[in-house]
């Protein structure tokens, strides 16, 4: 199958490969693994506790070049996002920005699946809903 | 599991037989000539149809059918008997292969009640095993990067899935005692459900360690 352009740019230089400590209360770890093939993905975000802006984002994917592509993607959309936006962002948009075809699109929702796995982490973490102090 | 009425009526001799015995034998009890052989490898090998079997009756029938239904018996006899033999050759050794194995077997099982089963994609990663396996991916990139030091890990990781299989084994064992003491269909299919994913969780590990197996083995060729 034809990857599109950015998938392989991605795909061949992912953005924020890598791991923060998960034990650290500032982080943030969602792992996922997808039904459809097995894919196995870590999306982690290091969130400002005071502005509950996510300050820097890694991931590590075991997976099709879609899955890589799809999480490297998702961790620069989060930077600089707050928790509470972040929640917002729906895999439709990594579709369009990947120009995913119908059969991938399910990694794309492996990675909108493992931002919410990684603000939830990080607000279980932190006892309450994070501060919505930065507001944009 | 069926119970509906069969007849025997030899092909070649004409003789009706009401007995379920005679329906089910694949040779006329009055003229001992061949008859059209059941595909169905349970009614083939005269087995009730339960998970669990024993394998030592089923070997033996594998054998004795095996000597009845030699083509060399069948070399100057009437062509739709040849036919038949070869027919039944052939079900002979796949429903062998496929009986004697409890994946396959449980996998054939299913089938036939409707569950899409088999070699095709079925790779769903356990959510209970997630941080196992990605885990086993770190150790396999980090080995493929040509870090041999990570191999007495690897080596105890593919130990944990080995065991893993081997209380799944117990598992699917449990479950089709289960399953062949079910008394209704609903009971049944409940069953059948439960084995479905105890397959496909054993599906997943064992592709698990033949993929450990694999980059050991080429790290050490």
């Amino acid at each position: 199958m034809a990857y599109s352009d950015k998938v392989l740019d991605h795909y061949n230089n992912p953005r924020n490969v890598g791991s923060f400590d998960k034990k650290d209360p500032g982080i943030g770890t969602g792992l996922v693994g997808a039904p459809e093939c097995g894919d196995v993905m870590k999306l982690q975000i290091k969130v400002n506790s005071d502005t509950g802006v996510i300050e820097d984002a890694k991931f590590k994917t075991f997976g099709c070049g879609s899955a890589i592509a799809s999480s490297s993607l998702a961790t620069e959309m989060l930077k600089g996002k707050t928790i509470d936006q972040a929640l917002d962002i729906k895999n439709t948009e990594i579709v369009n920005e990947l120009a995913l075809p119908p059969v991938k699109i399910h990694c794309s929702v492996l990675a909108e699946d493992a931002i919410k796995a990684a603000i939830s982490d990080y607000k279980a973490k932190n006892g309450a809903p994070a501060p919505a102090a930065a507001k944009a | 599991m069926s119970h509906s009425k069969e007849e025997h009526h030899c092909w070649n001799c004409g003789e009706h037989s009401a007995s379920e015995r005679a329906a089910r034998s694949l040779f006329c009890q009055f003229c001992n000539t061949l008859q059209a052989p059941s595909p169905d490898y349970y009614r083939f090998f005269s087995l009730p149809k339960t998970l669990a079997i024993d394998d030592e009756a089923l070997q033996q029938t594998f054998y004795q059918m095996s000597r009845l239904l030699h083509p060399d018996r069948y070399g100057r006899r009437h062509e739709r008997e040849r036919n038949y033999s070869l027919e039944a050759t052939a079900i002979l050794n796949d429903g062998y292969r496929v009986l004697k194995d409890p994946v396959r077997r449980a996998e054939y099982v299913l089938r036939e009640n409707g569950f899409q089963v088999g070699e095709q994609r079925s790779n769903e990663v356990p959510p209970e095993l997630l941080e196992e396996v990605f885990e086993l991916n770190m150790m396999l990139d980090e080995l493929k990067a040509g870090d041999d030091d990570v191999i007495p890990q690897l080596d105890e990781a593919r130990d944990r899935f080995l065991a893993m299989l081997d209380s799944i084994d117990t598992e699917l064992d449990e479950e089709f005692r289960s399953h062949d003491a079910a008394d209704d269909d609903g009971a049944r299919m409940a069953s059948l459900t439960a084995i479905r994913g105890i397959l496909h969780r054993r599906r997943y590990i064992r592709n698990l360690i033949d993929e450990v197996d694999r980059q050991l083995t080429s790290r050490n060729a």
